[in-house]
């Protein structure tokens, strides 16, 4: 960490040198606004500097950072490795084979298809391998304007021309072909839909034609026609959703979403655009409207070019609203979504903003920083000669729905990821990380590992304790959330219910546990609204903002009811999914329930299909693995400062009713036993903050080898958990024989050895006791009397009362 | 080896007995007079005596005035002063032949007991009571010795140890003024009227000296744990400790037990919200708001102190000059206020040169001899009291003001939050009756006990009281022997008696915690008295009381 560090210090003292006239314009910039601090607000000054600097990283060979793949400074790259929050792997999926005309993709299917002039090849985006191997798949002669594999992939519609769109079924090889039935409309596009009543839809000119597809008959039966005129339109497959733009200017919106519950229409909206002239009407094209999906929720992004701002609009049912607009410092963009974290691509600042839009929020996650290449090595290009020339961001690049970035020139895919290290670095305020990194599911467990890392530094570089103790409520509370949701499971646990059911089970999962992440948002006046408020616990996503709206699916209501109930019913502590059965199956009902409902406005499923399903949640029992056990040696010159932490930890379980791991008592034990801090440790105790249990007591019995207080207390926790024979025992070793004698003969303990007692007895050198002890054994002890121990300490006692009255 | 133990053992009977004839043959002497204090009897202020000498002071003849640290009642003659100092001296010289390590406890005369307490080596206080059966001077020795205990670890945690003032300044100016003033302003609240009101046999369901704890929940608990961990991290990295109370009850200390019941009775004295509203003290129903001691004091003082008058003439070579000894009165009543801020303030010590801000409270801690800032913060019924080591607080007042600042930022809510649940849970001031039984429950390993509502107390007849009190009187006397066997080794031990009045008083003592109960409406049978020991045992102690 140190050695990166330094590396980096140097690199920016070779900066600062050489941008210092760059540096002191955004310097004086800033100084100039000081007071109104805002994001952004130099920031044309920023990325002048910021070009610059990286002239400078270039004009230098190997600027010897140390970690990760060296970068290389190919020309026209933007190779830094400390500065980028957004990278991509290198090798690409290379999609290069001779003769491709065009690169097409199919998001239906996530196949990104290269056409040559008498085939079709597909290589699969999802899971993203790239060195998938190609498919393919012949093709006939002639115009190919776009071309979608149906979602069963057995059939293959290619539209021809304007006016005729041909379907090829694989296994027959018959073709359909369907036409616009008169000269004054055009076919637009197509896209094949899973909803219950169409298989394809055509948007023409002149409206919406919903097809099904008869296998038998072989042939495309209309269901249902939408008049309307459009000018063009936007569909994704990931939120089913299709956009027809109408008017002069092309502002007027028309949505159709296509679920599996049916087809849906939206209210018609109309987007504002800012005008650079008075009389000039702009028209809105399609590259500048974008429909994103995160978290679940469905937003359309809007470019206005002229008042460089990109507009967000959020899709309820019944409502469409605006959100806010975000600032754009370019006048090419391109959006992406990687695990529900929307990117900008400020295309010809060559910068990528990220920004979170869980809380709604209009803040930049980080200030604009590059997209990287990673591992991509001047070896690894000798190597391969034939790679042309990589350009970041070049004009080539098509950025394809929702995280790939296609290089047509040069026929590579790119799989855009989030460096979670280096934005979670970034930031010092620890909380909203840890809530940001427990948010990723894509790459769940190196969030988790990133949290655990964190907490650990946390603790570690003894910051103060209100610090942590937010970041461990962070953590609880959304453990307890996903606990609630089911969506904390083991990926075993999923595995073994039904490998049939599991896609069933998987997605429907992280469908509800996002609407309840919306509800954790505080979006409190969702859950007002009349009908909902019997869940108002866990408001949908559905749910309307300001003007009324009803949920999207009373289905999903029941379910998140049930959900609840479930929940109920176990009542007290929630128990580590893996530990309940009832918990699984009660997640496996609600999955059932939900199948068919889990289509609404929202996320589809086959996106996360592919992800795994576990989720960055920690478990309190990882908490004290990973965290408290793993840092108690390191932390053994301040056990006050890990026990404050660790009291922080229960009362963060104790409010969401968790249970934690009993070890941990034990470790608060060793901590106040070893600070010698035994009141504490008293009231821990009796303040039954510590909960008993064997291991506990035990512990106290150990520590309080330093002070009786403490043994007694461990001796009275053993007594109350009814652990007869240990209390005995230990009553013996303490030289409490005739109490422990007294206590054994109440509590019917017949499994400590006579000899104990008789041993202690005599060792206390009384007669007395010692005869006492004898006798009653003898009576209570059937056969006793006929034991060599009998007889043996029938002498002594003997010779001790000789010895006294001599 | 065992002829040695068992005169040990049996030494206090030696004593007593030796005590009587002594008692006897000393009057008849003539030489000390023991009968003066009781020829004046009549008077009633004199029903009580309490003085503090120095065994090792005035050794010579004619200096034995020097002996004398504290005397009440000040005005008695020296003569009857020197009187009673010189007997105590005489049996404590003789008692020693026989037990050097432990002189004498108590000498019972026939109208008269005499309490000892060595609270320092060499250093005595005596107290001397009525005995008078007709009225309410029924006594049980060591609650009157508890009392002396308390006045000395209370002295101590304000002004360090006695035997270190009477060193600082050999006349003995210093230490006279600050014991006449503390003792004077502790005794204050045992005044009704002019009367000293002693603890007495009614007092027998209570143990002075011990901490009585608000009983919570796991949930409050660990919130209460988190506020002070909070607290005690308020002042940096210095190890600070704490003592939160709600009403009179404690909530929880980080301090060791003898330091918290220190503190705690200071606090349930002066600092609590009882204590800082009416001036009337819950736990002790015998104090009346009565503050014209304090007053009187002065005067008393003025015309009844010629000693200490003669010793400030005569240490003219002292800077402090004439009988100005800067004096720090901690229990002088109604000097705590509640600031703007919340926090608790005083002008008890003073005030900073040239400035009107108060200086911040200090006291002594016994266990790690640390000289302590006291930080006290109220709101409604929750007083939470910090500990910042005065070695760590570098820039004094400065300091202390800004660990203020910081307690407001970052505890603040937390103590909202830690009292609102606490007064929602507590149970008022009958939370801890148990219908039926009235008891006392004491935990000698960490200073605390419970006991019945004083209010639930006074519905026993005296009878049942008087009993109990020497009920009580036995289990002590048998401690002490167990105590004197050594070997650490804790006896069970059980008493039940029936008394006149056919109550059940029942005493049980077992590994350090004992429990004392009054079973007024009992059946006849002694199975049904143990049976309902047990019950209460099982409900109310974990069942640590229910070996049998």
């Amino acid at each position: 960490m140190k050695e990166k560090n330094s590396a980096t210090a140097s690199v920016l003292k070779r900066i600062l040198v050489n941008c210092s006239a760059q540096a002191k314009q955004y310097g004086s910039c800033v100084a100039a606004r000081v007071p109104e601090v805002e994001r952004d607000m130099c920031l044309k000054e920023f990325l002048v500097l910021k070009n610059c600097m990286r002239n400078v990283l270039q004009g230098k060979e190997h600027v010897g950072m140390s970690g990760k793949a060296s970068a290389s400074n190919h020309p026209g790259f933007s190779v830094s490795d400390a500065l980028s929050h957004v990278y991509i792997q290198y090798p690409p999926l290379r999609c290069t084979l001779t003769g491709t005309k065009s690169f097409l993709y199919d998001d239906g299917n996530k196949l990104l298809l290269g056409l040559t002039s008498d085939r079709v090849f597909s290589w699969k985006t999802a899971p993203y391998n790239p060195h998938v191997a190609p498919s393919s798949d012949p093709l006939c002669e002639g115009p190919v304007l776009s071309i979608r594999y149906s979602l069963d992939l057995k059939l293959l519609a290619i539209q021809r021309s304007n006016y005729e769109v041909q379907i090829w079924n694989k296994e027959t090889g018959d073709t359909i072909s369907q036409k616009c039935r008169s000269e004054s409309e055009s076919i637009l596009g197509f896209f094949w839909a899973d909803c219950p009543t169409c298989d394809i839809v055509f948007v023409k000119t002149s409206g919406l034609d919903f097809y099904s597809y008869n296998p038998e008959l072989k042939s495309l039966h209309l269901v249902e026609t939408k008049k309307l005129n459009v000018s063009w339109y936007i569909y994704t497959h990931e939120s089913r959703l299709v956009l027809l733009a109408s008017g002069m200017q092309c502002k007027s919106f028309t949505g159709y979403q296509l679920s599996l519950a049916g087809i849906i229409r939206l209210p018609r909206f109309e987007i504002t655009m800012a005008k650079s002239e008075a009389n000039n009407k702009p028209i809105l094209a399609a590259e500048d409207v974008h429909i994103i999906t995160v978290y679940g929720r469905i937003y359309c992004l809007q470019f206005d070019r002229a008042a460089m701002l990109l507009h967000s609009y959020r899709f309820y049912r019944d409502a469409v609203v605006q959100q806010g607009s975000l600032p754009i410092y370019s006048n090419r963009i391109a959006v992406s979504v990687v695990d529900n974290i929307l990117l900008v691509h400020q295309v010809d600042a060559k910068v990528v903003i990220i920004y979170d839009m869980f809380a709604e929020s209009r803040t930049p996650i980080s200030a604009p920083l590059p997209l990287l290449l990673r591992g991509f090595s001047r070896a690894s290009e000798s190597k391969e000669l034939s790679d042309p020339e990589l350009i970041i961001y070049g004009d080539d690049w098509s950025f394809l729905v929702p995280d790939l970035i296609c290089d047509v020139a040069n026929g590579y895919l790119w799989k855009i990821h989030l460096d979670l290290e280096a934005i979670s670095a970034s930031s010092s305020d620890t909380p909203s990380v840890l809530e940001f990194l427990q948010r990723r599911k894509l790459e769940a467990n190196k969030a988790k590992q990133l949290c655990l890392e964190i907490t650990r530094t946390l603790i570690l570089e003894r910051r103060s304790l209100p610090v942590v103790a937010r970041a461990i409520d962070v953590l609880i509370t959304t453990y307890s959330q996903a606990i609630k949701t089911g969506s904390y499971q083991k990926r075993t646990n999923t595995e073994d219910a039904s490998p049939s059911g599991v896609s069933n089970l998987k997605s429907p999962n992280t469908e509800v546990d996002e609407s309840s992440r919306v509800d954790a948002s505080g979006i409190k006046q969702e859950s007002a609204r009349g009908i909902e408020s019997e869940s108002s616990n866990r408001s949908t996503i559905s749910a309307s903002v300001s003007d009324g709206s009803v949920s999207f699916e009373t289905k999903k209501m029941t379910s998140h009811n049930l959900d609840s109930s479930s929940g109920k019913t176990e009542g007290g502590y929630m128990v580590e999914p893996e530990a309940s059965g009832a918990q699984v199956d009660a997640s496996i009902v609600q999955s059932q329930i939900l199948g068919p409902g889990s289509n609404a406005l929202n996320a589809n499923a086959s996106e996360q299909l592919e992800s795994q399903v576990s989720s960055a949640a920690i478990s309190p029992a990882d908490l004290y693995r990973f965290v408290f056990a793993a840092i108690e040696e390191e932390m053994a010159g301040d056990a006050t400062y890990l026990v404050s932490i660790i009291v922080e930890f229960l009362r963060s379980a104790s409010l969401e009713k968790l249970k934690v791991d009993p070890n941990i008592y034990v470790l608060i034990v060793q901590l106040l036993a070893r600070e010698e801090r035994y009141e504490e440790l008293v009231l821990f105790v009796l303040n039954k903050i510590i909960d008993p249990s064997k291991e506990v007591a035990m512990q106290l019995i150990e520590s309080g080898h330093q002070n009786v207080q403490t043994r007694k207390l461990g001796l009275d926790m053993l007594r109350e958990l009814s652990l007869h024979h240990d209390y005995v025992l230990l009553l013996v070793q303490d030289r409490y024989y005739l109490e422990a004698l007294r206590y054994a003969r109440k509590n019917k303990v017949n499994t400590v050895r006579p000899s104990l007692f008789l041993e202690a007895a005599h060792a206390s050198n009384d007669s007395q006791h010692l005869a006492a002890v004898l006798r009653f054994f003898s009576d209570f002890i059937p056969g006793f009397k006929n034991t060599s121990e009998h007889n043996s300490y029938c002498r002594i006692v003997a010779d001790m009362n000789s010895s006294i009255a001599t | 080896m065992v002829l040695e133990s068992i005169r040990f053992r049996t030494r206090f009977v030696i004593i007593n007995n030796i005590v009587n004839v002594l008692a006897i043959s000393i009057t008849v002497a003539g030489k000390v007079g023991l009968e003066m204090g009781l020829s004046s009897g009549s008077n009633a202020s004199e029903a009580v005596k309490l003085c503090v000498f120095d065994l090792r002071r005035g050794q010579n003849e004619g200096q034995e005035l020097d002996k004398i640290l504290f005397f009440y009642p000040a005005d008695l003659p020296f003569t009857t002063q020197l009187s009673v100092i010189g007997l105590s001296e005489g049996l404590i010289t003789f008692t020693r032949i026989f037990s050097p390590e432990a002189a004498c406890d108590v000498i019972e005369a026939e109208m008269h007991s005499h309490v000892f307490y060595e609270a320092e080596p060499d250093i005595w206080m005596v107290m001397v009571v009525e005995k008078n059966k007709e009225s309410e001077a029924i006594w049980r020795i060591d609650a009157l010795r508890r009392v002396l205990k308390e006045i000395h670890t209370l002295f101590v945690m304000f002004h360090g140890s006695v035997r270190e003032l009477v060193d600082k300044e050999p006349t003995g100016g210093l230490v006279r003024t600050h014991l006449y003033y503390f003792i004077m302003d502790y005794l204050s609240d045992f005044f009704i009227g002019k009367k000293l009101h002693l603890p007495n046999f009614r007092d027998s369901l209570k143990e002075r000296g011990t901490v009585q704890m608000l009983t919570v929940g796991r949930e409050v608990a660990i919130d209460v744990q988190s506020l002070v961990r909070v607290l005690e991290s308020c002042a940096g990295n210095s190890k600070c400790y704490s003592l939160t109370m709600f009403q009179d009850l404690l909530v929880s200390a980080t301090l060791s037990p003898d330091d918290t019941v220190s503190l705690f009775t200071y606090a349930v004295l002066r600092l609590t919200p009882q204590a800082l509203s009416s001036g009337v003290s819950s736990w002790s129903y015998l104090r009346k708001g009565n503050t014209a001691c304090n007053t009187s004091a002065g005067a008393v003082m003025a015309n009844s102190c010629p000693s200490v008058d003669q010793y400030y003439n005569s240490g003219d070579t002292s800077p402090v000059g004439n009988r100005s000894y800067p004096v720090v009165r901690p229990l002088q009543n109604d000097k705590w206020s509640k600031g703007k801020d919340g926090f608790l303030v005083t002008d008890i010590w003073g005030a900073e040169f040239g400035s009107s801000i108060p200086t911040s409270p200090t006291i002594w801690l016994k266990q790690t001899e640390e000289k302590m800032y006291l930080c006290a913060y109220q709101l409604r019924s929750l007083t939470v009291i910090l500990l910042i080591p005065a070695s760590s607080v570098i820039n004094g007042e400065q300091g202390i003001a800004m660990v203020k600042q910081q307690i407001l930022e970052n505890a603040s809510l937390k103590m909202f939050k830690v009292e609102e649940k606490l007064s929602r849970g507590w149970g008022g001031e009958n939370a801890y009756h148990v219908s039926g039984y009235r008891y006392l429950l004491v935990d000698g390993d960490r200073c605390v006990s419970r006991a019945s509502p004083p209010g639930k107390v006074t519905t026993l007849t005296k009878d049942s009281l008087v009993a109990l009190s020497k009920l009580r009187e036995e289990v002590d006397s048998e401690r002490i022997r167990a105590n004197s066997d050594g070997l650490g080794h804790e006896k069970d031990l059980e008493i039940c008696i029936r008394a006149k009045n056919n109550a059940w008083l029942i005493a049980r003592l077992t590994r350090g915690k004992e429990l004392y109960m009054v079973l007024e409406k009992a059946n006849e049978t002694l199975l049904y008295a143990s049976d309902a020991v047990m019950k209460f045992s099982d409900r109310y102690c974990n069942g640590a009381f229910s070996l049998e």
